[in-house]
């Protein structure tokens, strides 16, 4: 049985104070599915996640629940609840009283909400704190409630705000298997904001990947990561190396001055296009046996793998191998032809995928050293 | 260690003598005079005398609650609106409030006098029309308006500053769990903004119920309040300073209590305005 879609957004315009935030935005979303807006800050992911929600109105352009147009209907009407970033808990009520605060609000008898609470604390292990009050709770028990909350009015559709930005490390990853556990039990849409390509990874039916207003790519995960639309995706998932090329014929890519198979086609002769490699997917061998060679500029161990800069005619690749190199140590690249992507030139070409400033993309903390004048 | 609470009792020192001159001594001298007769010696006689009074007491309270609840009505949504408003404006709608409270209170209740006056603005405007005249200075009203006008600002002050520190997204989750505009206010505004009431409340009551020149400036003769009984007995000389001690330290009790249980009201509050 096909899903339906339960929100569409149709050619959705907005701006605020004449800055164009979000910019004819197309979006289906099906039924019961674990769909994540993923893009750099600012691009517009609250913005579309409060226009489901019904805090905000579009400029142009209409919002779609199961196929009604509900441009104009204000949120307590939708039946759409949200996970706000912060949580958002009231601070004057307890555990208790946070969660039964929309059946509450619709007037449901004593009886049941008494028993719709205790469902939703066991659902997220938080049975025995009804009577705590919120600001005595962690981060992490703070937003069990915050689900507990929303999901108690039986939403068809959940918005969830970077819910887990909050949380260290070893939480989040709890909670996002929880949070993916209780969206497969209850069968509620989730449509999950992240900054967190991992996040969307790991936890998605469907990545919506966003930049500037603009959606850049709908996908699943192995869709976006294998088959990035252009360099902003290829980059902002996962680590890509990104190079000029021109399409030869099909199945055929020149790039680094060599010329390579690939299992790309549907290019016009001689096009100019961008070229994928993931540093996975490269090999480290002798330089007299490598299809490209270059210099080791750079080791870095990262536990699993190595994460080394190889130098390429001035081009920096990065790759991760399992064997130890040095820096100035001589190597040559072998890479198969179902380790290249091509991709059509974009607005985003030659931007990303170079790692001649690596080293400060490594440490966000450090300041860089060497690189800055 | 010593030291360090040595320095620290140094700079409160100023404070402390401060607070014993001008807080402490008064009151004893309060105490002293209400529990004394005119030779000095101790009676309960002046407490007890306190019956007299009680329709001042009871008019000054009935006053000052009829203000007190204007004052509210008022404030909240000039309060609410100020906060919805963009920063710049914020400003400048807090200076139009403050500026009021910069002047005179003498000065600001007198002028009232040439608005409200039998021959004042209003009539005069009136009589232009052909209307009027209307009696508004010496009545009960003119009493009140003058305690709104007076104190609103204490009110609005403590009210803005609780509603603006207030995380919007709390308004903004009530409504998406299903509030309209009129739950969400009672659930969660009105419930999280009890402190600024508190404080408004009693920021308006407490000089309300006590004053007397507002009293004597608006309402005429006719209305004596239990300040206007105070002051009344002192300008009466020092045979009078017992009774009208007494009377003080009556209204000051009453007042702390009011205080003490406001206060229990909202502080131990645990499922807030769910019951209201
Ligand atoms: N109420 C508003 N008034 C003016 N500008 C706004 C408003 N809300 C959002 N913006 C702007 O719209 C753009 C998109 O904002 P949005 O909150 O949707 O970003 P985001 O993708 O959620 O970012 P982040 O990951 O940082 O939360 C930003 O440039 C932001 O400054
Ligand atoms: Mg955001």
């Amino acid at each position: 049985m096909e899903k339906e879609n339960i929100v569409e957004l149709k050619n959705i315009s907005v701006a605020f104070d004449g800055e164009q935030v979000l910019d004819g935005l197309n979006l289906d979303i099906v039924d019961g599915e674990f769909i994540t807006l993923l893009g750099p800050s600012g691009c517009g992911k609250t913005t579309t996640l409060r226009l489901i929600a019904g805090f905000l109105e579009p400029d142009t352009g209409d919002v779609l629940f199961e196929g009604k147009k509900i441009n104009g209907v204000p949120a307590y009407k939708r039946q759409v609840n949200t996970i706000f970033q912060r949580y958002a808990l009231f601070p004057h009520l307890n555990v208790y009283e946070n969660i039964a605060f929309g059946l509450r609000v619709k007037k449901r008898p004593e009886s049941e909400i008494k028993e719709k609470v205790a469902e939703m604390l066991k659902l997220v292990n938080l049975t025995g704190l009804e009577k705590r009050h919120t600001d005595t709770l962690s981060g992490g028990q703070q937003q069990r409630v915050a689900i507990a909350r929303a999901i108690a009015n039986h939403p068809k559709v959940l918005l969830l705000d970077e819910p887990l930005a909050a949380l260290d490390l070893k939480l989040r990853k709890d909670m996002q298997k929880e949070l993916k556990k209780i969206q497969q039990q209850l069968g509620i849409t989730f449509i999950f904001v992240t900054h967190d390509q991992e996040e969307a990874l790991t936890m998605s039916d469907r990545v919506v990947v966003m930049d500037s207003g603009r959606i850049q790519q709908v996908g699943t995960p192995q869709d976006i990561y294998n088959e990035p639309r252009n360099a902003f995706v290829a980059d902002f998932i996962g680590e890509s190396n990104i190079v000029d090329g021109k399409m030869l014929k099909d199945y055929y890519v020149e790039f680094s001055g060599q010329k390579f198979d690939c299992l790309d086609k549907g290019f016009a002769a001689g096009e100019s296009v961008d070229v994928v490699v993931r540093p996975e997917d490269v090999d480290i061998v002798e330089p007299e046996k490598g299809m490209l060679k270059g210099v080791v500029t750079s080791v870095a161990f990262l536990g699993v793998h190595y994460e080394i800069i190889v130098d390429i005619g001035g081009f920096k690749w990065m790759i991760q191998t399992t064997d130890e190199h040095f820096a100035g140590d001589s190597v040559g690249l072998y890479i198969e032809p179902d380790a290249i992507h091509i991709m059509k030139k974009s607005e985003y070409s030659g931007l990303y995928g170079d790692y001649s400033s690596y080293s400060e993309e490594i440490d966000h903390l450090s300041d860089a050293e060497e690189e800055e004048p | 260690m010593n030291k360090k609470a040595f320095g620290n009792k140094l700079v409160a020192s100023p404070y402390i003598v401060w607070s014993a001159i001008f807080i402490v001594v008064p009151l004893i001298i309060m105490v002293y005079f209400s529990l004394t007769d005119q030779n000095g010696a101790f009676t309960l006689a002046n407490i007890s005398d306190i019956g007299k009074y009680k329709k001042a007491f009871g008019i000054s309270i009935l006053y000052a609650a009829v203000a007190t609840l204007i004052t509210l009505v008022l404030a909240y949504p000039m309060a609410y609106f100020m906060t919805k408003l963009n920063i710049s404006s914020q400003r400048m709608l807090f200076m139009i409030v403050m500026i009021p409270m910069w002047m005179n209170f003498l000065i600001r209740t007198y002028s009232w006098i040439t608005i409200l006056a039998n021959t004042g603005l209003i009539n005069t405007f009136l009589s232009k029309l052909g209307l009027g005249p209307l009696r508004l200075i010496n009545t009960p009203g003119a009493v009140i308006l003058g305690m709104v006008y007076d104190f609103i600002p204490y009110m609005i002050l403590p009210l803005y500053s609780v509603m603006s520190k207030l995380d919007k997204s709390l308004l903004e989750a009530a409504e998406d769990l299903g509030s309209d505009a009129f739950t969400k206010f009672r659930r969660v505004l009105f419930p999280l903004s009890k402190p600024g009431m508190i404080s408004g409340i009693t920021m308006v009551f407490v000089p309300s119920v006590s004053t007397f020149y507002i009293s004597q400036k608006l309402g005429g003769n006719k209305t004596m309040l239990i300040g206007d009984t105070i002051e009344y007995f002192f300008n009466l000389g020092p045979t009078y300073y017992n009774i009208a001690s007494a009377i003080s330290l009556v209204l000051m009790v009453m007042i702390l209590v009011c205080l003490f249980i406001m206060n229990r009201c909202g502080g131990n509050d645990e499922d807030g305005g769910v019951l209201m």
